[in-house]
């Protein structure tokens, strides 16, 4: 079976300069020799955290950015030498509210991109307005676009980047920064282009995003993919640990420091909220190591402990404390 | 056939479109009103200055000079706004990844702020006849629409290069400011360009307007078509040099960004 999407050996360096009068060459390797393929009609996730190479990836599988080095296919044409042949069959969607004509309206947006996409005019006129139903924009349609919501701007973007049929997608954090039902519809439209066969590729800092909609997941971090494979191989990764969560008040970064020099503790995080900070430490030890743990705190007010199986994110956390630090070389 | 009307209709629809995107920014109160009074602001401020200086003999030579010089305020400021806008609204990562004729993006972003460009002019010359400056009776007002024509088109190429460079530069405003105030200079609009320095003749030549200005001075003193068709070629092949540089630097600016990723970059 020929894949959709096959990635070789794929790196991208980038260079720039620092400083005004004595320039110095910052050098920064955002992907380094990364490999994978995706077959047709597979939802396929790539997740990482921010910096990690995700983008920069996208960039390059778009025809937006060209590889330093290693080659990539999307349905059998090349990247770089086959990029004219490549964009009329793909769509693509960059996080954010960016990327759409504010002073326009949302039909006007999807008329214009249409117009950029060549897409016949009789066939844009049908299309446009079923895309526009599909993301639930239809009564909206008609207004500007600096009036819409960002989940709102996220949907158009999406029903921008059906317009051409492309049968392959992007879709780089496509629910960054939306509240969660608008985070929700947005899944709900990527779950529908799902069922439609297209081959897509999801990058997103969500792990329940990817649990739920991926059939593969590639963990990457400082631009190397550290782990690929199902959401539930993924969670085996972390079978033998518990997870231990401390709802704290005031969390000292001397806590966090005591905390991963325990010899019983895998890895911890942090997810700032905001009435307190939530603590998650694994553990193999699991409810047993709870005393301990909680003698790190040195008294600080802990609102809740508890103790609760491994999720992918879990899996996730651990796979990226292992990873290394970026390499960055100054000359 | 139904290809090319199709293409057709894309490049009619993108320009209109873009323009709306890109240069919506007036109220449309507020923008005809700009179209009617900032004309008639410059022609009155350097006629008069002219008048002053010279004398009431030559209103027309500077009434004609500068209505057909504010036609740089769309070609330059518009159609600058209308390219660089772009990297504004975060909207060049999907042109680029869009499988759209460049050379039909490109200058589609000129063609409203040409017929900007247009009705500019002719609101400067229709003041100036209304107050006397300018005697329109031996004029063949085919020869001067084709004049003014050219004229607005030769400058909106001038904006498409300069546009190019507000996808590079934050600083364009500068930049478009001095070209601006520049073609004030060495258009010939207020100054004949006989009477400038030789190597200022030189540039004066090498820009937009400068021909078309004097086309339509002779223009409007009754010279027929025939006797302008030289400099309205000059002018002509003037703004194809300048659409060729800026279409090039365009797809250069597409290739690097590409190549060293700052499609983004600022």
């Amino acid at each position: 079976m020929n894949n959709t999407i096959q990635i070789s050996n794929l790196r991208r360096v980038y260079k720039s300069h620092i400083g005004a009068f004595r320039r110095k060459l910052k050098v920064v390797e955002a992907v380094k020799d990364i490999s994978f393929e995706v077959e047709p009609g597979e939802l396929f996730g790539v997740l990482g955290p921010n910096g990690a190479g995700k983008t920069t990836t996208v960039k390059m599988l778009t025809t937006l950015l060209i590889p330093t080095s290693g080659t990539a296919t999307i349905l059998g044409y090349d990247v770089v030498k086959q990029a004219d042949a490549i964009r009329p069959r793909i769509g693509f969607i960059f996080g954010g509210e960016r990327g759409l004509y504010w002073r326009l309206s949302g039909i006007d947006n999807l008329r214009y991109f249409s117009a950029l996409y060549q897409i016949d005019p009789e066939i844009s006129k049908k299309r446009i307005p079923q895309l526009l139903e599909l993301v639930g924009l239809t009564d909206r349609a008609s207004e500007k676009v600096e009036g819409y919501s960002r989940g709102m701007k996220q949907r158009l973007h999406i029903a921008r980047t059906l317009l051409n049929d492309p049968e392959v997608l992007f879709l780089d954090e496509p629910s960054i920064g939306l509240d969660p039902v608008a985070a929700r519809d947005i899944r709900g439209v990527v779950r529908d282009m799902r069922e439609q066969k297209k081959t897509i590729l999801l990058t997103t800092h969500y792990m329940f995003e990817a649990d739920e909609l991926c059939r593969r997941i590639a963990v990457i971090n400082h631009g190397k993919i550290i782990a690929l494979d199902t959401p539930a191989n993924l969670k085996r990764f972390v079978q033998d640990l518990a997870v231990v969560e401390f709802q704290v008040k005031t969390l000292t970064p001397q806590t966090l420091e005591r905390l991963k020099a325990l010899p019983i503790v895998d890895a911890v995080s942090v997810e700032e909220r905001e009435q307190n900070s939530l603590v998650v430490v694994q553990s193999p030890r699991g409810a047993e190591a709870v005393p301990d743990l909680l003698a790190q705190f040195n008294g600080a007010s802990i609102q809740k402990v508890s103790v609760r199986e491994p999720t992918l994110e879990d899996a996730y956390v651990r796979l990226v404390n292992q990873a290394d630090e970026p390499e960055v070389s100054l000359s | 056939m139904r290809r090319l009307i199709i293409n057709l209709q894309l490049f009619w629809q993108g320009a209109v479109l873009s323009y709306r995107a890109l240069f919506t920014w007036l109220r449309p109160t507020t923008f005809i009103a700009s179209m009617i009074f900032f004309p008639l602001g410059q022609i009155m401020f350097f006629t008069l200055l002219g008048i002053y200086a010279t004398g009431a003999q030559n209103a027309s030579f500077f009434l004609i000079g500068n209505a057909m010089q504010i036609t740089a305020s769309s070609g330059i400021f518009g159609v600058t706004m209308a390219v660089g806008g772009e990297r504004w609204a975060g909207t060049l990562m999907y042109l680029f990844g869009s499988p759209a004729n460049r050379l039909a993006i490109f200058t589609g972003r000129a063609m409203v702020h040409v017929l900007n460009g247009f009705v500019e002019v002719l609101m400067g010359l229709a003041w100036g006849w209304l107050l006397g400056w300018v005697d329109f009776s031996r004029t063949d007002p085919l020869a001067l629409g084709l004049t003014i024509l050219i004229a607005t088109f030769s400058t909106a190429a001038m904006g498409l290069l300069l546009g190019c460079l507000g996808l590079i530069t934050l600083n364009i405003m500068f930049i478009n400011n001095l070209i601006y105030f520049l073609l004030l200079l060495f258009s010939g609009a207020n100054v004949p360009v006989t009477s400038l320095p030789w190597w200022m003749q030189y540039i004066s030549w090498a820009l937009p307007l400068t021909r078309g200005i004097q086309a339509a001075r002779n223009v409007v003193g009754g010279a027929p078509l025939t006797q302008v068709i030289d400099l309205l070629a000059g002018e002509l092949l003037i703004g194809v040099i300048y659409l060729v540089a800026g279409y090039s630097l365009f797809r250069v600016f597409e290739a690097e960004a590409k190549r060293r990723g700052t499609l983004e970059a600022f």
